[in-house]
């Protein structure tokens, strides 16, 4: 099974749900859009569409719910043809974390729900503390990689 | 702030093309789109309504190449830039690593600049975003219109760029000006990588 994950701390609890759970797709990110952890995708750029995707909705849902329910939602279905989809918020002392999952006839909205309390219960007792104190990453002289970068992607190269 | 993956040595950067209504932000987008071979970016994402007005953003996922060593990965996203879309604003400028403001540059539309570059930076302050410090170029757009319905770049920046931040003439309906605005934000954003943050 291939779990990639941005940070490590997330890898069991999201292991642990998707084995347990037996969902196709998980996906794991800040309410920002940023990509947190996956399960199932094949390309990271369609992992991205998702999560600003998901972002949105978790987003305008959350609105929504504040408007006519005077807070938020807390979990969203949506039941297609063959898959279905449960988008969740997770809280954590590192921030609140929006989980996506989408599963097929393999697993329920039953099963789902159940291990989404669990894997929420896990990621909060896995989540340490501190972020990773920001440091230097690149090179301070990236200026001519960029630049052949984006030519190449301009077709200028 | 960007994120990093140590692991898997990625950088994933949010870009975030800001302006009033119809200034040209989406049309950045698809001209970028437009030039970028097709395995190094995913579907371009547009919510919007029949008339093709942004309701809620436009997304382009890019994948950059390697420097110093990481995957480096761009998602450009676009806001609608209508006033009664407020909402949707704060939260596509959520987690912004950077930002493109894409102004019209007709005369007529001076007033809509000043007003939506005004709400970026209360936005941001409301985010707890120093506005000073978040990497932003302007991009004067439609420069190619007739020389009377147009106000120059210098005009532009009297009335819009009193933070000396890069700004760019442009013409994103046939690509002056798209790329140096990207390459110009890009730098900006990666800059803060390479040195500490305090
Ligand atoms: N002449 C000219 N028209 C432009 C330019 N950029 C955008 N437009 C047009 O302006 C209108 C609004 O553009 P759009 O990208 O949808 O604006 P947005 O609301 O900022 O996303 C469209 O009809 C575009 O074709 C430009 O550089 N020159
Ligand atoms: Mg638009």
């Amino acid at each position: 099974m291939s779990i990639t994950t941005v940070e490590t701390w997330v890898e069991p609890p999201l292991r642990k749900f998707v084995e347990e759970a037996r969902t196709v797709l998980a996906l794991l990110l800040h309410p920002s859009g940023q990509v947190v952890a996956q399960f199932g995708f094949v390309r990271a750029v369609d992992v991205m569409s998702a999560c600003a995707l998901a972002a949105a909705i978790h987003a305008s849902a959350g609105e929504l719910g504040k408007q006519l329910e005077g807070k938020a939602f807390r979990g969203l279905h949506h039941p297609g043809r063959e898959r279905q989809l449960y988008l969740a918020e997770a809280a954590t002392q590192r921030g609140n974390f929006i989980f996506l999952t989408v599963f097929d006839q393999e697993s329920s909205l039953g099963l789902v729900r159940l291990y989404f309390d669990e894997f929420c219960k896990n990621l909060a007792a896995a989540a340490p503390a501190e972020a990773r104190r920001a440091e230097p990453v690149i090179e301070e002289s990236f200026e001519g990689e960029l630049n052949r970068n984006l030519a190449a992607l301009f077709g200028r190269g | 702030m960007s994120l990093v993956n140590y692991a898997t040595r990625e950088i994933t950067c949010k870009i975030v093309y800001y302006g009033p209504g119809r200034s040209g932000k989406t049309t950045n987008l698809h001209y970028i789109y437009g030039q970028v071979p097709d395995e190094r970016k995913g579907k371009m994402v547009s919510l919007a309504t029949q008339t093709d007005r942004t309701l809620f953003f436009d997304f382009l996922p890019l994948d950059l190449g390697t420097i110093s060593g990481f995957t480096t990965k761009f998602q450009l996203y676009t806001v609608p830039g209508q006033v009664y879309y407020q909402t949707t604003r704060k939260l596509v400028l959520q987690g912004a690593d950077g930002v493109v403001f894409v102004a019209d540059s007709q005369a007529r539309q001076l007033d809509e600049n000043i007003e939506s570059f005004q709400d970026l930076h209360a936005n941001l302050a409301e985010q707890g975003i120093d506005a000073r410090a978040v990497p932003l170029v302007i991009q004067y757009n439609k420069q190619d219109l007739p020389r009377d319905l147009v106000l120059t770049p210098a005009e532009l920046n009297d009335a819009l760029n009193f933070r000396g931040v890069p700004e760019f003439g442009a013409d994103a309906l046939h690509g002056p000006g798209v790329f140096e605005t990207l390459r110009s934000i890009s730098e900006l954003v990666l800059k803060r990588l390479s040195t500490p943050v305090r």
